[in-house]
């Protein structure tokens, strides 16, 4: 009963196939998927759409490359053809068939080839051949180049001429090489490591070839050179015309570069950029000593208009002035103080070499000095009341009994001279002691 | 360590500067010069050294002299330099006898 009520779900046409496409296209395995087949079936529509059939042994698959697809290829596609394609698998409704919706293609054989050199990539990447600290810089100021390439291609033309322009005097030395064909590999491995000893005293080596086809570039693809670009001792530029896929000693090369005339520009610099740049520094320099030059002299001159250089017999008679107030003093000094050089009272130090000192002293120490000879002076003692008592023979008196009533004595003050005469002596009396 | 520092630095000493490293310093002393920071004498000094380090520098780009040579095989598998000529023009090499390769 329950069958019966139960109607089978019944399709269209239309709906199983949308269900079919849905399937077939949502599913991943179907997606972005490389091919390989033989060619059968070519059409060339005049859309420029290709129509084929990929085919093996044992099954078939229908292809569309459509034009804006297969405008990029590079080779023609041909009737039993092995080739690989890259697309999606899509379902024609109309037709009821799926196919494969071609997106890029390529030629098995290369195809091949390409796998080896991805197959080497991955394992010399593995080993660290490509690994940037391994990188050595190039010099700044080459003496002496090396190219290892064709003596006769235009690569060795190119690098000579653009070295040439750029450095007027740098030295080339060529290692010629086979750089296509079965010989190639070894051949540019021989020159590379030739040009690595040290005899021929080369500063970074330049080592590539001039565009080419796929085949033409695998040389630079070889184990032994990219290992070759690896070793060298030198820094080593990888110098291999290419568009789009680059060789595998541009990855193991120090610099690589897009064709053989870049390589030259990146190892041989701008000899003029350097002079100018010398030439630039030099007149920094120059100029930074000249403004310093100017400043001193400024300040020099600046000095220089000040009074003591302007009129320095100024300061002269100064200090002239200062020294014959000085000398005066001393003077005055020394009469008050010889003519009783020989008194005991008096306690003056050796008042010749106390001028000695005085005159040997700088003349920022003058007011020093006078004071000093102030403090010693027989003339500060009489300026504190003190005088001293001496009879006609200028002979000091030092008791009462050294004169007598009615004598003539002098007095000495600070200022002057008493003459007086005694008019009485009182002996063992002070004048102050009043009974 | 210290005597290994002192043996180092003596060691570098020794060695010929290298145009670079001489550049540097020519620079540097342009700015120190510019700063005016220096005393007369340091001043002077900086651009006596300044002026020689110029006189290196240039000496050093005079001193490669333009040649082209290529290796070639001699007699018993020597390899030898040959000095070869130059088209100005095209860069092509004048010589009517080149070799294909080392080997």
């Amino acid at each position: 009963m329950d069958a019966l009520s139960q109607q089978p779900r019944i399709y269209t046409v239309s709906e199983i196939t949308r269900n079919i496409k849905k399937t077939l296209e949502g599913k991943p395995d179907f997606n972005s998927i490389w091919i390989i087949g033989e060619i059968s079936n070519l059409t060339f529509h005049s859309s420029g759409h290709i129509y084929f059939t990929l085919k093996d042994d044992d099954a078939v698959i229908a292809a569309v490359f459509f034009r804006y697809a297969n405008k990029n290829i590079t080779f023609k596609l041909k009737e039993g053809m092995s080739i690989r394609v890259f697309g999606n698998i899509t379902v024609f409704e109309k037709r009821g068939s799926y196919q494969i919706n071609v997106i890029t293609a390529k030629p098995e054989g290369v195809g091949d080839l390409q796998r080896r050199i991805e197959e080497l990539k991955l394992r010399l990447m593995r080993e660290g051949i490509f690994d940037p600290r391994h990188k050595k810089k190039l010099p700044i100021l080459p003496r002496r180049v090396g190219i290892v390439t064709s003596p006769t291609g235009a690569a060795v033309q190119d690098i000579i001429k653009v070295a040439l322009r750029r450095f007027p005097n740098i030295e080339i030395l060529i290692a010629p090489a086979v750089v296509q064909g079965d010989d190639a590999a070894v051949s540019i491995v021989r020159g590379i490591e030739e040009l690595n000893k040290p005899e021929y005293g080369i500063d970074c080596i330049i080592a590539g070839r001039g565009g080419g086809s796929f085949e033409d570039l695998m040389p630079f693809n070889e184990e032994a050179v990219v290992r070759a670009f690896y070793s060298s001792r030198l820094p080593i530029v990888s110098a291999v015309g290419h568009q789009i896929d680059h060789p595998l000693s541009d990855d193991a090369a120090d610099l690589a570069a897009p064709t053989p005339s870049a390589a030259a520009e990146y190892a041989v610099p701008v000899k003029k950029d350097f002079m100018d740049e010398i030439d630039y520094l030099l007149i920094r320099t120059n100029n930074a000593i000249a403004s310093l030059i100017r400043d001193l002299s400024a300040r020099i001159a600046a000095i220089v208009e000040r009074r003591i250089f302007r009129d320095p017999y100024e300061i002269v008679s100064r200090r002239e002035i200062g020294l014959s107030d000085l000398e005066k003093r001393i003077r005055a000094c020394l009469r008050e103080a010889i003519p009783t050089g020989r008194n005991r009272l008096l306690v003056v130090p050796d008042i010749t070499i106390l001028i000695k000192n005085i005159i040997n002293n700088k003349t920022y120490r003058y007011g020093m000095a006078l004071n000093a000879l102030d403090q010693l002076s027989p003339l500060s003692v009489l300026k504190r009341g003190y005088s001293i008592a001496m009879d006609e023979r200028d002979a000091v008196l030092k008791s009462v009994a050294g004169t007598a009533v009615g004598r003539l004595i002098k007095l000495i003050m600070h200022d002057g001279l008493l003459r007086c005469a005694v008019n009485s002596i009182e002996k063992g009396k002070h004048h102050g002691e009043k009974k | 360590m210290e005597k290994k520092n002192k043996a180092k630095s003596g060691a570098q000493k020794s060695e010929k500067i290298d145009f670079e490293s001489a550049l540097k310093k020519l620079e540097a002393i342009a700015s120190k010069l510019e700063e005016g920071e220096l005393s007369l004498d340091e001043s002077i000094r900086q651009f006596e050294t300044g002026m020689q380090l110029a006189k290196f520098c240039r000496e050093r780009l005079d001193e490669a002299e333009q040649k082209i040579e290529i290796l070639q095989k001699g007699a018993a598998g020597k390899t030898a330099r040959k000095r070869v000529e130059i088209d100005q023009d095209t860069g092509e090499i004048v010589d009517d006898d080149l070799q294909g390769s080392l080997l």
